[in-house]
């Protein structure tokens, strides 16, 4: 696999698009490339962030944050 | 083709103040980073702040998987929950905080909608159903009404401006967690021509990502 097929594969890999068949040879490839392949993988997790930041924010109910922070002041205070 | 230029992009979404200027952070307000090495160390305020700054994309995320506005805001709790008994496991050398909750938010709304969906597989032997569609971004027609900060009006328009073709094949594998074949059976597409799509609408994305990080 070349880097270049590398690459795209990275791109699907991270969104957890690849077939079984092709995640066994995108894995074997990784381990070739090494720190190069892993630092590309890296950055294509920032397309997760993009992914998110380009929807507009949505309002979470105001009793939600109500909850969560007592179940977290309960969870530590156990 | 003519290449994507920045120059385009601006003449075809004038903003009113130029990009090459980032506002400087406030040394005042607690970086990201500061806020995950807060809950690092137990401490519930940094979880508050870190709620307060990112619930809104958080949810949207969510809601854009699920459909649901309860259950988007059930699982914004569990997983505000899981960052917070899960934060041990943040490493700031493997990426940002964001992309790590992003990681997260989108795992666990894509088994919610997995589980919901085999419960209505169960259902349908009783009764027909149709399979609602996931809406594509091109779909969104109220970004004007919305007033968003510049990179996310910028990431929109790099996502809004591919073919809807491949829109429509990165959001069901992105924010439905399709495989190539089940995006291929669920389009009526062959499978080549899935993957043809999936890789240069993430290739798009990704260069334009990679434009924007250069201008901001």
């Amino acid at each position: 696999m070349s880097f270049e097929e590398f690459q795209n594969n990275a791109r699907l890999y991270v969104i957890g698009a690849l077939e079984s068949d092709e995640l066994t040879e995108f894995e074997n490839a990784r381990k070739e490339f090494g720190q190069k392949g892993e630092d590309y993988i890296g950055e294509c997790y920032a397309l997760h962030e993009a992914f998110a930041l380009s929807l507009q924010p949505a309002k979470a109910s105001a009793a939600i944050k109500d909850r969560l922070m007592t179940m977290v002041r309960e969870r530590k205070n156990s | 083709m003519q290449p994507r230029t920045n120059h385009a992009f601006e003449a075809e979404h004038p903003i009113s103040r130029p990009l090459a200027v980032a506002p400087l952070p406030d040394p005042s307000v607690p970086s990201d980073l500061d806020l995950m090495r807060g809950i690092q160390a137990e401490d519930p305020e940094a979880l508050s702040q870190l709620y307060d700054r990112y619930n809104g994309i958080l949810k949207a995320l969510i809601l854009r998987v699920v459909h649901n506005e309860a259950e988007a805001d059930d699982l914004l709790q569990e997983i505000f929950m899981e960052i917070w008994n899960q934060a041990q496991n943040f490493s700031a050398q493997k990426g940002k905080p964001l992309g790590w909750m992003v990681t997260l938010a989108r795992r666990r709304a894509i088994d919610g909608l997995r589980k919901k969906q085999a419960y209505a597989r169960a259902e349908e032997r009783l009764q027909v159903q149709t399979e609602q569609q996931p809406d594509a971004w091109v779909h969104n027609t109220t970004e004007e009404e919305i007033a968003l900060g510049d990179t996310r009006v910028l990431l929109r328009n790099v996502i809004r401006r591919l073919p809807i073709a491949q829109q429509e094949a990165v959001e069901l594998a992105f924010f439905r967690g399709m495989s190539q074949r089940e995006i291929a059976a669920n389009t009526n597409t062959p499978l080549g021509t899935v993957k043809t799509r999936l890789e240069l609408g993430l290739k798009k994305i990704y260069d334009g990502l990679k434009e924007l990080k250069d201008e901001l």
